[in-house]
């Protein structure tokens, strides 16, 4: 009974700011930044590494947040869809699906938009096609996935090939 | 194919994909779901579930659940039934037997997930690890897995030693006998669909947050309807005796006066409430044949009535993480959770996970239809005869589920067809299986079976599925005409049209030719269509044809709209959105009315501290024609209002007065306009008795006036692999008519979006039970949602057929759903129709594809 209590440290730089923290060892990473730093716009849908609403960056690598645990974070920098915005600019993904419709609820929003940023910062070479395979590990329930796609696509430069 | 998105616009507003105003507050993080609420001091909820289908519960031990570290309490199933109520179906229908259940189950679970203890600790994972110290003993009993069991006699009953059918009903259409004599041929089958779940990305959840000083009671919640929670939440709370209230009641005589005061004032604006209602001679049978009924229903309306206001809550709800139906319901774990936070006096928050979610959170479809079409042999259809089992599983949901959707299934199932004659039975019936919950269609299997049946009969007539359905469908000259059923079809039913257009644009007559020559190339290749019409809302009396004495309370939609003392109007809906984009569409419709930019309107929504009553919330393809319709008549007495003022101020008459982006003038001089604010400041300078904040109120109900029907056609092409199994859907087209579009993207979203989902029926999804009612689909490993891989591109042809009816605007939110797993199971039979396959259930994985076309031996079904 005393292993869920007992707190381990940990150094995590996240959104630009450092923290250290003593957390559980069973914390996962989406616990500790939803519920430790108060960023909420990370959301859980499924807790067990299928929907990937909870999808971060960790050193600039997209991960899902409920698989990992704050343990094994430590030392990494972390970036959320808080990080996204400068002040009331939107990142140009942000604008994208904006412009596009992208989402409806919205619930999935953050994963995608990390994700996407995760294939913009690594520049990864798409097609429209590989594009859906990028993004076939985050799901979402409400659109049909046509606007995320068009959003995508434009913060890309996609939008010009055809859909081959 | 898609809308091009237009940024600020300064003419019109509807008609125009207009940028979400949502979007920069969810796309940065700053959106506030349920599971974003933190309080000081809150605790949290979880369930101990049953893992049985099936058994009485013997013992329940807790101690050492209670020794765990953070425990605070542990409520079980017998404690919670002195807590509150029990749910008490409010269906009254000849027949029907609605069971009375408690939030928690205290001496027998009827399925697995069953809650039966809820377990309140300092922390979630703290909750989660108690919940395993407590030791529950069943003692099993025989499962009712499935409906053939449940229309087995020698199954045990789940309800009171009641049959399993707890519904029975029949209705005849016309002289159906006669019909069916005088036909050429009768073409019959038997369909099924499996069980499906709605799954939104966000689970189910709720905060009910008690203030520690005052002990207000906020809810915070994931609901479709935020009254409807808020009202039975203080309807099955804090259970108190009959002579308990009555004694509270004389104590405070302030209640009974309110009460009797504002009875008065519903009967006096809805002057139809005074008849009796049609479902009284039901009623007055279900409480002859079971006294405790009666007295459980007046227990709680007493209970009610002697509620102080600190006593009920109020319900909060802000961004939802779609629902597609199943945040419709007030759910057991929502009345739990509820009682524990009163009981303790204390917040607490309960965030369903993924697994609760499928287990429990809601199901859908699961329905076994027979059905027989007398027809001439030229595809004429003279009569249906139909019959139908609904699987509702254990708990009916609340406040309505299966035993409604059955009375749905039945007044849609002509469609926009002729069909002269129909007669319809129907079984709704209890088994060990979550509870059946709306899915965007909750009636959608009317299509299905019709819409596959055409295509058995235009095979065994020898005629397109085209030539049935044109033979059949109500064209634009007979309008307006009822359906056999009841409801009118009106002059705007323009269901054979997109049929037309489809058939059109699909290139129709020449896909045999297509077909043969894709075949010898070694292409396996199918299309297929299928239309239909969705009450969006329908026609006035719809829901008088679906639910006898329903229609008063379910069709009024209000809202009130507001000058605020800054010059910025208001839009207060009882809409609740959880993705449809309703600060947008309203703030459109209310933009337009009023000549003033977008961003000079806030649509509030989801408190029912400021926000009109209604029950119904977002659902039923219902907001844009009722919220849309409301808004348009309450924003154009606010201009009326604006006006009035600003001619006053400009010394001009009322009929030179323009509105325009905002600006307030005499025609022809805007250069010297005044603003809203203006205008705001004079009224408050008139009125001093405006609110605070405001300046002038408009607060309208609108019934719906003409309603009326979104209607489609779709499409679907599909290639079949028959060495994988494996379906891909080259092309996917869409014809359909929703009258007026508010805006082209959020229409088309919603489309898109239910397409996905009917795909995702046909060829992923299925919630599985086996033979023992044990759960086997309790992971999205399991339960497949379409990916963006598995979607097609959807091209989408809108018609809008003119109409002189103001805000003809239609909703559009059920229909992609409905529809699109009758057009791809078509699609799929007509490119493996060569091989004499027969398809008559959309649940097409590629195991299934293989067998229908004898690539593999049929498996033994051990999951139904």
């Amino acid at each position: 009974m005393n292993s869920t209590n007992s707190r381990i440290a940990v150094a995590i730089t996240v959104n630009g700011t450092a923290h250290e923290l003593q957390v559980p060892a069973r914390q996962t990473l989406a616990e500790c930044v939803r519920e430790e730093l108060g960023l909420t716009g990370t959301h859980l849908g499924c807790e067990h590494g299928v929907c990937g609403a909870c999808t971060v960056l960790v050193d600039g690598q997209a991960a899902r947040s409920c698989l990992v645990l704050t343990v094994q974070a430590d030392g990494a920098t972390i970036e959320t869809v808080e990080s996204l915005a400068n002040d009331d600019t939107l990142h140009a993904v942000q604008q994208a699906m904006v412009d596009n419709h992208g989402f409806q609820c919205a619930f999935c929003a953050p994963g995608f938009l990390m994700t996407i940023k995760a294939l913009i910062d690594n520049q990864a070479v798409l097609t429209k096609a590989t594009l859906r395979e990028e993004l076939s590990g985050n799901l979402c329930r409400c659109t049909g996935y046509a606007s995320i796609l068009a959003g995508a696509e434009a913060v890309l430069g996609l939008t010009g090939e055809s859909n081959a | 194919m898609r809308e091009t998105i237009v940024g600020p616009f300064a003419g019109k507003f509807v008609g125009h994909a207009v940028r979400r105003v949502e979007d920069p507050r969810l796309l940065t993080g700053e959106g506030r779901y349920v599971d974003d609420v933190q309080l000081s001091g809150m605790l949290h909820a979880a369930f101990v579930r049953s893992p049985h289908a099936h058994a009485h519960i013997r013992n329940i031990e807790v101690a050492a659940a209670r020794r765990s570290p953070g425990v605070v309490d542990i409520i079980t199933g017998a404690e919670m039934e002195t807590l509150v109520h029990p749910f008490i179906g409010m269906l009254a229908l000849k027949g029907l037997y609605d069971p009375r259940f408690y939030a928690l189950s205290s001496k027998r679970v009827r399925h697995v997930g069953d809650p039966v203890a809820i377990v309140i600790a300092e922390s979630r994972a703290q909750a989660e690890d108690a919940i395993e110290l407590v030791e529950v003993s069943y003692e099993t009993i025989e499962a009712v897995a499935n409906a053939s069991d449940a229309l087995d006699s020698r199954k045990p009953p789940l309800w009171d030693n009641r049959s399993n059918v707890l519904f029975d009903f029949a209705n005849t259409y016309g002289e159906v006998d006669a019909a069916f004599a005088g036909a050429d041929r009768v073409i019959s089958h038997q369909f099924k669909e499996q069980r499906v779940s709605n799954q939104p990305m966000e689970t189910r959840g709720i905060v009910v947050e008690i203030d520690p000083k005052s002990s207000a009671i906020t809810v915070h919640a994931a609901t479709q309807s935020a009254h409807m929670l808020k009202w039975v939440l203080a309807l099955l709370s804090d259970r108190a005796s009959i002579p308990a209230s009555i004694k509270t009641l004389a104590i405070n005589r302030d209640r009974v006066t309110r009460f009797a005061k504002s009875a008065k004032a519903i009967l006096t604006a809805k002057p139809e409430l005074k008849e009796p209602s049609p479902m009284m001679p039901a009623m007055v049978k279900q409480f002859r044949a079971e006294p405790s009924r009666f007295v459980d229903l007046q227990r709680a309306m007493l209970g009610l009535l002697a509620k102080s206001d600190n006593d009920r809550p109020e319900v909060l709800a802000r961004d939802i993480g779609g629902a597609f139906g199943t945040k419709g319901s007030a759910s057991r774990e929502d009345l739990a959770v509820y009682a524990a936070a009163r009981k303790l006096g204390r917040s607490v928050k309960w965030i369903e996970d993924r697994n609760e979610h499928l287990m429990g959170g809601g199901h859908s479809r699961d329905e076994i239809v027979d059905i027989s079409m007398a027809v001439r042999n030229d595809g004429t259809l003279l009569g249906m005869k139909v019959s139908l089992t609904l699987d509702q599983g254990a708990y009916p949901a609340f406040p309505f589920g299966g035993s409604m959707f059955s009375q749905i299934i039945r007044v849609m199932f002509p469609g926009p067809y002729r069909v002269p004659v129909m007669q319809f039975n129907g079984k709704v019936v209890a088994t060990n299986k979550g509870t059946l919950v709306a899915y965007r269609g909750p009636w959608a299997v009317e299509t299905f079976v019709r819409e596959r049946m055409f295509d058995m009969v235009a095979r065994e007539l020898g005629i397109t599925a085209a030539e049935v359905r044109l033979r059949n469908i109500v064209t634009m000259a007979e309008l307006p005409t009822p359906m056999i059923t009841g409801p009118m079809l009106d002059v705007r039913m323009s269901a054979h049209r997109t049929l037309v257009d489809a058939i059109a644009i699909a290139d129709y007559d020449n896909w045999p030719a297509a077909q043969l020559a894709a075949r010898a190339n070694g292409k396996i290749l199918g299309l297929g269509i299928a239309t239909f019409c969705e009450a969006a809302p329908g026609p006035p009396d719809f829901f008088e044809h679906s639910i006898p004495g329903s229609g008063a309370l379910a069709g009024i939609e209000p809202a009130k709209i507001v000058l605020e003392a800054d010059g910025m109007v208001a839009v207060i809906t009882q809409q609740v959105p959880h993705g449809q984009g309703h600060e947008t569409t309203l703030a459109q419709v209310a933009a337009d009315q009023l000549g003033i930019p977008i961003e000079a309107i806030r649509v509030r929504y989801g408190d029912t501290k400021i926000t009109p009553f209604a029950m119904m919330g977002t659902g039923g393809s219902r907001s844009a024609a009722m919220a849309g319709g409301v808004v348009t008549f309450a924003a154009r007495e606010l201009k009326e209002r604006i006006v009035d003022i600003a001619a006053d101020l400009m010394e001009a008459s009322r009929e030179d007065i323009v509105i325009e982006a905002g600006n307030v003038h005499v025609a022809g001089v805007p250069a010297r306009g005044i603003t809203l604010a203006d205008i705001a400041v004079e009224a408050r300078r008139r009125d001093q008795n405006a609110a605070p904040g405001e300046a002038i109120r408009v607060a309208q109900e609108f019934d719906g006036g003409e309603g009326g029907w979104t209607q489609a056609t779709h499409a679907c092409w599909v290639e079949v692999d028959l060495e994988t199994g494996q379906v891909a859907i080259p092309r996917y087209v869409v014809v359909e008519d929703c009258g007026e579009i508010i805006n082209p993207a959020i229409v088309d979203g919603q489309i898109r979006g239910g397409i996905a989902q009917g795909i995702g029926q046909v060829l992923y999804e299925k919630i599985t039970y086996d033979d023992a009612g044990q759960f086997q689909t309790g992971t999205f490993m399991d339960y497949l949602i379409p990916t963006a891989c598995e979607i097609p591109d959807i091209e989408i042809h809108h018609i809008e057929t003119p109409s002189e009816i103001e805000a003809n605007y239609r909703g559009v939110g059920e229909g992609g759903m409905v529809v699109a797993p009758a057009a791809l199971t078509n699609a799929i039979e007509n490119a493996l129709a060569h091989l004499g396959v027969r398809i008559s259930e959309p649940y097409l994985p590629p195991s299934k594809i293989l067998e229908l076309a004898g690539v593999i031996q049929t498996a033994r079904s051990t999951a139904r």
